[in-house]
């Protein structure tokens, strides 16, 4: 008995002077997270303060390409290699959540003293959930709304500080902007046969009263009827049909066209090259006092169920969600939180917008959540390539579309 | 032991060796990964299921349903005029090039090595140049045609469903130019010069000089490079994807974009895997018509 | 028509043609010193009002891109080692006999590259997750860049061999020599250039090879240029200033060591090196 009760206690003498003597990299648990972070974007510099503090916990990054995150992500899953925690664009987040690849987050966020569902805006909130549970942790977001070009707006005679507020008052302002022999189109968007296309076509639906299952309503014809109108007319280019968002506000960047349809990202380049006074406004609603809809895009955060740690990776989250507050003032990107104030950056004109866009955010609906959203999506873009290109009519493509969402859902 | 070990030193055993290890590396390699595509199409595959082999067969399930979706028959259309238009642009494109340097004045091959740069371009960078070239817009094409006078108004290469397929067209036979120039050349250069001689002084005219020993002695390299093309056109990717992402509509879709999409952007493995397998057997076909045009072949 | 004359007149054709061919290179230079919006510009510029001459240093900063190259280098060199190696004897194999054998082996050759990289990648990755050959990445995208360019390779070189004349390897059979004696030391030799021109094509290709790379390489350390590239391209940006320079940084050496190359192996040849 004695000699045991030595042998216990030397065992946990030694115990302790070990924990002492080699300090906890030997018991560092190590969890890898994928994101597509690069180096001046939040992932790797929080992993890298996070680091910092020591806490037993070692995080390793890995970027990885915006189009390959899901297809890395179940290559990687289904041979065992999946990473611990993952950044993943939120209409696809339901895809694994529903298949249970995600971990269920419920429990640990409910106990949790830093993540907080009622901080989040609901849009955001709702593309992470499935099945009324938690399965993930929103990581930004951004949406979309109306930029235009105010020196445009004068030289037309139109108030600049009356940008369009209906879908009328949008067409005949571009109307009145377009001018061909100073190569100007009245508005620039992206009608792109890819989830670009769906992204910015949803809202107009859903501002009317139509929404992905009800893809061929009253609101989503004469959604899809006005952006015929817009390309028909010409006060579109016809190339808005195979043209990112991005290539597409290029254009007003560069003066070629007068209103342009686009995110928060745009911003700085626009601050930067654009050489005209400019300002941002809310999406036009089909009529006066239509509700109001926009689109919602970035990422989530999500722990894969296989993990072996899923404490520590749930550790980790929390500290990305404490350091949210730096997401806009280091990095750009908006938290996706009610209760985080977008901090002044002293440029008038992007401090403007940025009031724009978090008002814009309110109305921000979720694609989705569906765990076959991109065929959803892929119908809806079909919809509207095969109408604006002049091949069938609104109504014939939007049915056709709700035809195909219709054997999805069932 | 001893019989085997100098057969491989000197003889037929030497020549199975040779070919014996680089096929079965490719057996292993690629055969492996087509026989999976091939098995996928049987199957119905989950993205989970990615890493195993056994999932439940359906039989022809998966090509039944690809064959009733209305797009098709115009993809394989598509695939059909690309694959065409390309390696016939990309051919007497090249070959008038390699003919025209082969004539051999002063700067001929600082310049012919300059047509490589297609060759040597990322496929990224080919694809947004090309997407600006063709732009209705601001492209350069457009201007360089409008300034010309050829055309009034603005085509609008890559939107307009006539015209989207022969974008791609355009900028594929640009990228596949080069290389069969620079293998065009290489060939011509194989052929003897005093064959042209003895033409000559028998008084054959430029054009019979050219049907009767050039093309001739060109087959096996003219083989090989429309069999490489058609590999090459029919894995064009970077170009679509750059340029029209297949649209508007499907007009500038082809198999293997459409494939791609359907693997990577629909996450319809088994329908990817159904697609590529109607690519294997165009190309098989394809291939038959390869090895039996070497049947002809005069070795120099 | 005097031959100097007719001389000038092809240069002069030639330097027309090559500038319309060479316009995309063009574009990619004038690009990446065009600001962000003002390659959106109607009417297009010829030559950038405001040309950004630092973009250069920063991409090459920011990149760190020595590392990258040298990935890139390494992983080209290794495949078409592999290639050469075991291409060559295949290749001058099949152009050999001519029987039924030869067809199914070509044959199979051509079928075996059908599918575009990124329908191969899926099962490649599965496969070797399996065998455990992504713990060493570069390797494994070695031999699988070697599997996807060695038909092309063979194809090329079997043509090559086609043109050595077949009675010279006979008159050094009957001279004594061994068959591995006559393939080093005649055909081999004779067939140099063609497979000079086959290995650089491979190399280049190799170079900037991307889909197999930015899948089985995970260490950013390890990753070839083409997959750093990629890394401008963002879920609603596309740095396509960025992205043009970093191409200009790494496609203008091989470029100008190709010009350089070829001039020697094609001129080589029409020269008289192989008659």
């Amino acid at each position: 008995m004695g000699i045991r009760k030595y042998a216990m206690l030397g065992a946990l003498a030694l115990a302790t002077v070990s924990s002492f003597c080699i300090p906890a990299q030997a018991e560092d648990v190590t969890i890898t997270v994928w994101s597509l972070d690069r180096d001046i974007q939040p992932a790797p510099n929080l992993i890298a303060d996070y680091n910092k503090l020591n806490t037993g916990i070692k995080v390793e990054y890995r970027q990885i390409q915006f189009d390959d995150v899901v297809s890395e992500a179940m290559r990687a899953f289904s041979t065992g290699q999946a990473p611990d925690i993952i950044a993943v664009d939120n209409p696809e987040h339901a895809l694994f959540a529903s298949r249970n690849a995600f971990l269920d987050l419920t429990d640990m966020i409910a106990k949790s003293e830093v993540v907080k569902t009622a901080n989040y805006f609901p849009g955001p909130l709702a593309s992470t959930m499935w099945d009324g549970k938690n399965y993930g942790i929103p990581k930004a977001t951004n949406t979309i709304a109306l930029y235009y070009n105010k020196d445009m707006f004068k030289a037309k005679g139109l108030d600049p500080e009356k940008p369009p507020q209906t879908w009328t008052e949008l067409v005949d302002a571009a109307r009145k902007l377009t001018d061909p022999a100073a190569n100007v189109y009245g508005l620039t968007f992206s009608a792109k046969a890819n989830e670009e296309g769906t992204f910015q076509f949803l809202p107009w639906a859903q501002m009317a009263g139509a929404s992905y299952e009800n893809i061929n309503a009253e609101g989503a014809v004469k959604a899809l009827d006005t952006w015929k109108t817009i390309l028909e007319e010409k006060l579109a280019s016809p190339d808005t049909l195979t043209r990112s968002q991005w290539d597409s506000t290029g254009t007003f960047n560069s003066g070629n066209a007068a209103m342009a349809i686009s995110g928060p990202w745009e911003l700085d380049r626009m601050v930067a090259e654009a050489k005209f006074d400019w300002g941002v406004t809310l999406l036009p609603v089909p009529e006066q006092g239509a509700e109001r809809s926009s689109a919602m895009g970035d990422f989530n955060w999500a722990i894969f169920a296989n993990t072996d740690h899923p404490e520590e990776a749930f550790k980790v989250l929390e500290y990305f969600v404490s350091q949210d507050n730096r997401m806009f003032k280091d990095f750009g990107q908006l938290p996706a939180r009610l209760d985080i104030a977008i901090p002044e950056t002293g440029e008038p004109k992007k401090d403007a917008a940025l009031k724009v866009f978090v008002e814009q955010l309110k109305y921000a609906k979720p694609r989705g959540p569906h765990p076959e959203w991109p065929k959803i999506s892929k119908a809806i873009q079909d919809a509207i390539q095969a109408s604006l290109t002049g091949q069938m009519t609104s109504q014939e493509a939007l049915d056709q579309a709700a035809a195909k969402i219709k054997a999805v859902l069932d | 032991m001893k019989r085997v070990l100098s057969s491989i030193t000197d003889g037929r055993g030497f020549d199975i060796a040779l070919v014996a290890l680089p096929l079965a590396f490719l057996l292993l390699l690629s055969g492996l990964p087509l026989l999976y595509n091939v098995l996928m199409s049987f199957q119905e595959v989950d993205m989970f299921s990615l890493g195993t082999l056994w999932r439940p067969f359906v039989g022809f399930e998966n090509y039944r349903k690809l064959f009733e979706q209305p797009e098709t028959l115009p993809i394989l259309g598509n695939t059909a005029i690309f694959v065409t238009a390309s390696i016939a642009g990309q051919f007497l494109i090249g070959f008038g090039l390699a003919l025209f340097f082969w004539t051999n004045f002063p700067g001929a091959s600082w310049l012919r090595g300059l047509f490589l740069v297609s060759w040597v371009m990322p496929g990224l960078v080919v694809g947004a140049i090309w997407n600006w070239i063709l732009s209705g817009d601001f492209g350069v094409l457009n201007f360089l045609l409008r300034e010309s006078g050829l055309i009034s108004g603005n085509i609008f290469w890559r939107s307009d469903p006539n015209y989207s397929l022969w974008a791609v067209v355009i900028a594929n036979v640009w990228l596949g130019t080069s290389f069969n120039m620079i293998l065009l050349s290489v060939g011509l250069s194989a052929i003897p010069g005093d064959l042209y001689e003895a033409a000559e002084l028998d008084g054959a005219n430029a054009w019979q000089r050219f049907w009767t020993i050039t093309l001739p002695m060109m087959r096996s390299s003219i083989g090989a490079l429309i069999a490489l093309g058609l590999i090459f056109t029919l894995q064009q990717f970077d170009l679509f994807a750059a340029i029209t992402s297949g649209g508007p509509n499907n007009s500038s879709n082809v198999t293997q974009y459409w494939a791609w999409d359907m693997s990577f952007r629909q996450y319809d493995f088994a329908k990817g895997a159904t697609i590529s397998v109607i690519m294997i057997v165009f190309v098989m076909l394809a291939s038959i018509v390869y090895v039996r045009s070497t049947r002809h072949e005069v070795r120099g | 028509m005097s031959d100097t004359y007719r001389e000038k007149l092809m240069l002069a054709i030639a330097l027309v043609l090559a500038a319309i061919y060479l316009f995309p290179l063009y574009w990619m230079y004038i690009t990446a010193l065009k600001s962000g919006s003002a390659m959106f510009a109607t009417p297009p510029a010829f030559w950038p009002t405001d040309p950004q001459w630092q973009i250069y240093g920063q991409v090459w900063e920011s990149r760190n891109m020595g590392r990258y190259i040298w990935n890139s280098v390494v992983i080209a060199l290794g495949a078409v080692t592999v290639i050469t190696v075991l291409g060559v004897g295949c290749a001058y194999v099949l152009a050999r006999y001519r029987n039924v054998w030869v067809d199914i082996g070509l044959f199979l050759i051509l079928m075996l590259q059908v599918l575009p990289a990124s329908l191969m990648i899926t099962p490649i990755f599965v496969g070797f997750s399996q065998v455990g050959l992504l713990e060493y990445p570069r390797l494994a995208v070695i031999l699988a860049i070697a599997a996807k360019s060695m038909p092309f390779f063979v194809v090329l070189v079997r043509a090559t061999f086609m043109s050595v004349p077949q009675e010279l390897e006979e008159a050094a059979l009957v001279d004594g020599n061994s068959r591995i004696g006559a393939f080093f030391s005649i055909v081999l030799p004779l067939a140099r250039n063609g497979i000079l021109v086959s290995a650089i094509l491979i190399f280049m290709q190799a170079f900037g090879e991307f889909v197999y790379s930015k899948s089985i390489i995970q260490a950013i350390e390890l990753q070839p240029a083409s997959v750093g590239l990629n890394s401008f391209m963002g879920p609603n940006t596309n740095e396509w200033n960025n992205i043009m320079a970093y191409a200009t940084i790494y496609v203008t050496p091989i470029l100008a060591i190709f010009v350089l190359l070829q001039r020697r192996i094609v001129s080589g040849l029409t020269s008289g090196a192989l008659k």
